[in-house]
């Protein structure tokens, strides 16, 4: 664990995208002999966000955030799960919060140096760019960023074992 | 997935025909069922129905959100409506409600469902953009407005 790469950090928010990047931060992780950590952050302000606007009742915001809780675990699993069939250790955060505020302190907590997102959706719009979590978290962690793309090559990558 | 990939102009009705709030779910839901978005609109409306009983979805500023989990929606959907004169929709501050936005997400993708609600909440914030919206005249002019 002596290389630029030491402690790589892979957000997983259930999307295929950050899915197909935990396939890669596996496979990288593997090749350079570095830390993995796989974060799930349970975006508890949008819940709150939505009590404030009034379109969830508070009996609501409870039920969602049973749902995202037990998303993240078995999203999480999933992760720890692929980790070790390709003999990766990952070891798994689960938090709640903002996701980039989130994802920010994990990478000063752990010493992060590689900071792995799923594809970035496409900008359709200029309200996108201010709240896309990803998009936040790439702009402002103070790491190297890398964003996976091209998911049919990631998957051949990952069955090949390589 | 972003709020703005979901909306097309085939989901977006402008004027609604409906002038009370009983008239309009089910007007919203069509639009979804017939564009195959719904499997079983009896379930998807028994949901929708079943979450108003709860307190209604009418905001503030014109806008209500209906919205429910529903097996009968196999991804998140949305429908969009314009109702120019306002229908009572109970809403928080009294106010007719001119802007609807109906969003249907199976009970698998609370995540993706979240998202889209609270994308929906931030619109609110955006007084003179509500306007805008709420002036619209057809379902190509909702989804050019929404994407600038």
């Amino acid at each position: 664990m002596s290389g630029p790469i030491r402690n790589i950090l892979i957000n997983v928010d259930g999307s295929e995208e950050s899915l197909t990047a935990a396939d890669y931060a596996i496979l990288l992780a593997g090749a350079v002999d570095a830390r993995l950590f796989a974060c799930y952050v349970v975006n508890t302000r949008a819940l709150q966000d939505l009590v404030r606007s009034r379109i969830f009742l508070e009996v609501e915001e409870k039920e969602y955030s049973r749902d995202l809780e037990a998303d993240a675990d078995r999203y999480l699993n999933h992760v720890r799960k692929a980790g070790n069939e390709k003999g990766v250790s990952v070891e798994c955060l689960k938090r709640s919060g903002s996701v980039h505020q989130e994802l920010l302190r994990i990478v000063d907590e752990e010493s992060i140096d590689l900071l792995v997102l799923g594809e970035l959706a496409h900008v359709r719009s200029r309200r996108d760019e201010f709240y896309d979590e990803s998009e936040r978290a790439m702009r402002s962690a103070g790491c190297s960023v890398l964003i996976v793309k091209d998911s049919d090559r990631v998957d051949e990558l990952f069955q090949r074992g390589m | 997935m972003g709020l703005l990939n979901l909306i097309e102009p085939n989901v977006v009705k402008v004027p609604l025909v409906s002038t009370t709030k009983y008239e309009v779910i089910p007007e919203l839901l069509d639009i979804l069922v017939n564009c195959g978005k719904v499997s079983n609109r009896d379930t998807a409306l028994n949901a929708l129905l079943e979450r108003e009983s709860l307190g209604s979805t009418g905001l503030e500023s014109g806008i209500a959100v209906p919205h429910a989990k529903t097996p009968a929606a196999s991804a998140l959907t949305l429908a969009i409506g314009i109702a120019p004169d306002g229908i009572d929709f109970q809403s928080a501050d009294g106010d007719p409600s001119r802007l609807f936005f109906l969003l249907l997400a199976p009970p698998d993708q609370s995540g993706p469902h979240i998202e889209a609600l609270a994308e929906i909440a931030r619109l609110t914030r955006a007084p003179a953009f509500l306007r805008a919206l709420s002036r619209a005249e057809s379902p190509g002019e909702v989804v050019e407005l929404l994407n600038e």
